[in-house]
């Protein structure tokens, strides 16, 4: 019994190992950043910023009930992102189309909404919700579909829908929704829309249904057959065609499926946090969302993990800024030096003396295939 | 190795508890101000405003002030409400965006004095916050005066954002009142681009009055009249800027621009600071205006003055301070 705890622990510090230490490498390394932008900016050299910065990233994230569910609030979005990011990768996708996938979704919410706004919330919430859903999905279904019909790269597909759905969704908020009463083209209140708080000030529901989502997605992809076919066509489209799969199927539906979780993602920060659309709301948590599936390994235990650090780097970020004076953009540095470890990975290991790795990571795999592969037809 | 990691953990968490509860033993006010997206140092409204923030405390004998800086609109509402746990008395914040926010946190905290910058606070206005707005006419007025004292071919030019949005409409038909009075022949060539974030259609939209024979172009248009002012810098005629002194803040058009029209965002600040200090809580809006400095035009740039420029403005301000002048007319 013990052997075999001991055993999955030295097999998930195996797969956790270099995220760890990326992070830690990422934080002294901003640490220094820190303590230089201090000293040049005329607020003196201050050796110990660093550690007072993080503790107050810490107290402000995980200090008190309140700062726990300011975290937890700002990974659910992360945390579907995540999914729908890493669930592509698991398929040997990249699906950059995350944040426009996410804009759909938040839109849909906001209109269904603030339509139902006064109907009861049993009714109102989860067809809001599904709404959101459903538009993300029907977003990511398009690169899908156009992958597996005429062999368009979802990255060059994905990276042009996000700017598309972004004018479109302008134009949409100014022109055809856009509710009256307001200074500025924006939707209605939500109203009876907004999902329940269960705990605290903003702890909403969303925040157990990207729990759940964890869960699901890992039973998918570890316990059915559905799941299976998708690491296949991910590993070896050729082989999977060879046993009897069907690769075009498994892209469009595993496209569809990634663009459902980010439109579930726009949904849930919609109604749980935003509340209305307006141009010039922020898609940032798509482009987080590729972070935090690339530090997750796309597993979905890593992905649960790494969304919550970024979520609590974002939950934090604000009382480090009023008690310390250290700009916000320390967590922009903290978070691309993440990633930047993570792809050179060898700088890590020779840090901390750690063996290779026998295989490349899935996701580095496909982050930085090149374009000319094709899919087997 | 468990014991060691407890120990340590412990610490942190002892460490972390300590730090948690920050005394607000200072005796001065304590003022916070939540920016808009982007960055602190934008040379635009969260510079401006949150300079403004530091001369008022200063003005007014508060501790320096704090500032959180906004990366992502779903954050305004726990930015805010940041400031309000840590026992703040007084915050700004900027931008129209953030409005709905800031009004659902002044409602839930009386006792919080709340200004909000380009924001228009609809009655019934909660009575610790105020909106602070600008008479857009006036500046757009002033910039009128400038384009039609530099122009040659007596034909200016101006790009809007929208035309449903009433600040960007009021700049240009000030600017159009003042062109007209200062010389009745000008030609004054306006086009709404119906949208803010297109720097192409503002470059061809000014391209297109530029080939008109218009040798002034007045953008208001955020990052579309940033094109518009790209067109005229190409063009080798003149641009005028908005909102702020946009010789600094668009370095790319920094040889073309002449002046801006702009709204004193850091007196407004720093004056409704005072405000609060003297009077106590401030409701409804306050409008920054000519009378009050809240508006003005930028310092002549890049060329040098026509003879009696300078009076001219300096007539206008007074009049429109005396209330015989109306920008709208």
């Amino acid at each position: 019994m013990r052997q075999r705890i001991a055993r999955r622990l030295s097999a998930a510090w195996r797969t956790a190992s270099i995220p760890v230490l990326s992070t830690a490498l990422a934080l002294v390394v901003a640490g220094v950043v820190v303590i230089a932008s201090s000293a040049f900016t005329g607020n003196g050299f201050q050796p110990l910023l660093p550690v007072g910065a993080y503790l107050q990233l810490f107290v402000g994230a995980f200090g008190s009930t309140t700062a726990i569910g300011n975290t937890l609030v700002a990974a659910a979005p992360l945390m579907l992102g995540g999914l729908a990011v890493g669930l592509g990768f698991k398929a040997g996708l990249f699906n950059i189309g995350v944040a426009g996938q996410f804009l759909a979704g938040a839109f849909a919410a906001a209109v269904v909404g603030a339509s139902l706004a006064t109907s009861t919330g049993i009714v109102a919430v989860p067809t809001a919700f599904v709404a959101g859903a459903l538009a993300g999905a029907a977003l990511g279904f398009i690169p899908g579909f156009l992958k597996a019909r005429t062999g368009a790269h979802e990255v060059v597909t994905t990276i042009m829908l996000n700017n598309a759905i972004g004018f479109l969704l302008t134009w949409g908020v100014t022109d055809l929704v856009r509710a009256p009463g307001f200074s500025f083209p924006r939707t209605g209140d939500l109203g009876n829309s907004a999902l329940p708080i269960l705990l605290g000030r903003n702890l909403h529901i969303g925040v157990p249904i990207a729990f759940l989502a964890i869960f699901v997605i890992r039973w998918l992809l570890e316990r059915t057959t559905v799941g299976f076919q998708i690491r296949t066509v991910g590993a070896n489209p050729n082989a999977a065609r060879y046993a009897g799969m069907s690769p075009l199927l498994v892209i469009t539906f595993t496209m569809a499926l990634s663009g459902l979780l980010a439109g579930m993602a726009g949904a849930v920060q919609m109604l749980g946090v935003i509340g209305f659309y307006a141009s010039g709301i922020s898609a940032n948590v798509g482009f987080d969302s590729i972070a935090v599936a690339l530090l997750g390994r796309s597993n979905p235990i890593g992905i649960l993990f790494a969304a919550l650090l970024f979520g609590a780097f974002r939950a934090g970020a604000p009382l480090m800024q009023i008690t310390t004076s250290v700009p916000v953009e320390v967590i922009d540095i903290i978070e691309a030096l993440v990633i930047l470890f993570l792809a050179a990975e060898l700088i890590v290991r020779r840090v901390f003396r750690i063996r290779a790795a026998r295989a490349v990571p899935e996701e580095i795999a496909t982050v930085t295939r090149t374009w000319g592969e094709q899919v087997a037809r | 190795m468990a014991k060691r990691a407890a120990v340590i953990f412990a610490f942190v968490v002892l460490v972390a508890a300590s730090c948690g509860v920050i005394p607000g033993t200072s005796s001065g006010a304590k003022i916070g101000v939540v920016t808009d997206i982007g960055q602190l140092e934008d040379k635009s409204f969260n510079e401006y405003s949150w300079l403004g923030a530091q001369d008022g405390a200063k003005a007014i004998g508060a501790p320096a002030p704090q500032v959180i800086v906004t990366k992502d609109t779903a954050d305004y509402a726990a930015n805010i409400q940041q400031f309000i746990d840590q026992k703040y008395d007084v915050i700004v914040t900027i931008g129209f965006l953030i409005g709905t926010d800031t009004l659902k946190k002044a409602q839930a905290n009386p006792n919080i004095q709340f200004f909000g910058v380009d924001q228009f606070v609809a009655d019934p206005a909660p009575k610790n916050y105020q909106g602070l707005i600008f008479v857009e006419a006036q500046a757009g007025y002033l910039a009128g005066i400038v384009a039609a004292n530099i122009t040659k071919t007596n034909k200016i030019g101006a790009v809007g954002g929208r035309s449903d949005v009433p600040p960007v409409v009021n700049y240009i038909k000030g600017y159009q009142n003042a062109a007209k009075k200062e010389n009745s022949s000008i030609q004054v060539a306006v086009n709404y681009v119906e949208d803010f974030n297109a720097p192409d259609k503002g470059q061809a939209s000014a391209q297109t009055m530029i080939n008109n024979g218009a040798d002034v172009i007045f953008q208001v248009a955020g990052l579309t009249g940033a094109g518009a002012l790209r067109a005229a810098c190409t063009a080798k005629i003149w641009g005028i800027g908005v909102d702020v002194d946009q010789y600094n803040s668009l370095p790319d058009a920094k040889n073309c621009i002449v002046t801006s029209a702009e709204k004193h965002l850091q007196n407004a600040v720093r004056d409704a600071l005072k405000r609060w200090k003297d009077k106590g809580a401030q409701g409804g809006n306050f409008v920054n205006d000519a009378t009050n400095g809240g508006i003005g035009v930028s310092p002549i740039r890049n060329i040098t003055p026509p003879a009696g420029l300078q009076a001219k403005i300096d007539k206008a301000i007074a009049d429109m301070k005396a209330g015989t002048l109306d920008p709208l007319k």
